[in-house]
């Protein structure tokens, strides 16, 4: 997701990483309870795991993350009026940039006097599943994390 | 006013489905193509902006939604 940010930064895309939540808590990175707090963990969230988007905070009661589902990982794309043209209830750097290489190609045929009308479309996007990636994520939060999580879904 | 009870539940402190489960909701998040809704946000330097005032800068705005864990 950083290196779309970086490669469409010059096409008038913006993009923010907006934190919410913690979805697994653990002893390290334990539930929030302040805004300061939660400034820490994104932080971190910068020093540890590269995000080098801007990060921005949510509510500590969630209210904008809340109002647009509240997944713990999706995302949405803009229009610069502030109307949502895709939302994918979880991240998956390909389905954004297939998207927003759509919407830039919209633009360009707009512009070359092209008559365009928008439609609705669903489909179904896969995203790779790096189990091993994603125990060693929930281990960084602490063991907590790791237990709840594969007692939740009865996996070891 | 400060709803102590929501923001307990919505910071969950444990990841069990009674939990988190009530928070996925995305089946009622806000449709395409119609306005959506703005809030508040902070920056990490606890300087306050708004959704819209990113999405006003940029012809299309990626947002990313989640945490460190």
């Amino acid at each position: 997701m950083n290196a779309i940010a970086d490669r469409y930064s010059e096409q008038s895309v913006g993009s923010i990483f907006l934190y919410t939540n913690e979805a697994h808590p653990g002893e390290y990175y334990p539930h929030l309870t302040s805004m300061k707090q939660k400034a820490r963990h994104a932080q971190d969230l910068r020093e540890v795991l590269g995000v080098t988007r801007p990060i921005l905070l949510d509510a500590l009661d969630g209210a904008c993350h809340r109002a647009y589902g509240s997944m713990p990982n999706m995302t949405w794309i803009f229009t610069k009026a502030g109307i949502p043209i895709y939302k994918s209830d979880w991240t998956d750097a390909l389905s954004v940039e297939n998207a927003i290489q759509y919407f830039l190609e919209v633009g360009k045929r707009r512009r070359s006097g092209e008559r365009m009308s928008g439609f609705q479309v669903e489909r179904i996007d896969f995203r790779t599943q790096d189990q091993e990636g994603f125990r060693r994520g929930l281990e960084r939060n602490g063991p907590k994390a790791v237990r709840e999580f594969y007692t939740a879904f009865d996996q070891s | 006013m400060i709803d102590n009870k929501l923001l307990e539940q919505y910071n969950y402190d444990e990841f069990i489905p009674e939990k988190f489960e009530p928070w996925l909701n995305f089946e009622a998040s806000p449709p395409l193509g119609q306005s959506g809704p703005d809030f508040p946000l902070w920056n990490l330097d606890n300087t306050e902006t708004r959704l819209s005032d990113i999405w006003s800068q940029f012809t299309f705005t990626i947002v990313e939604f989640g945490s460190f864990t």
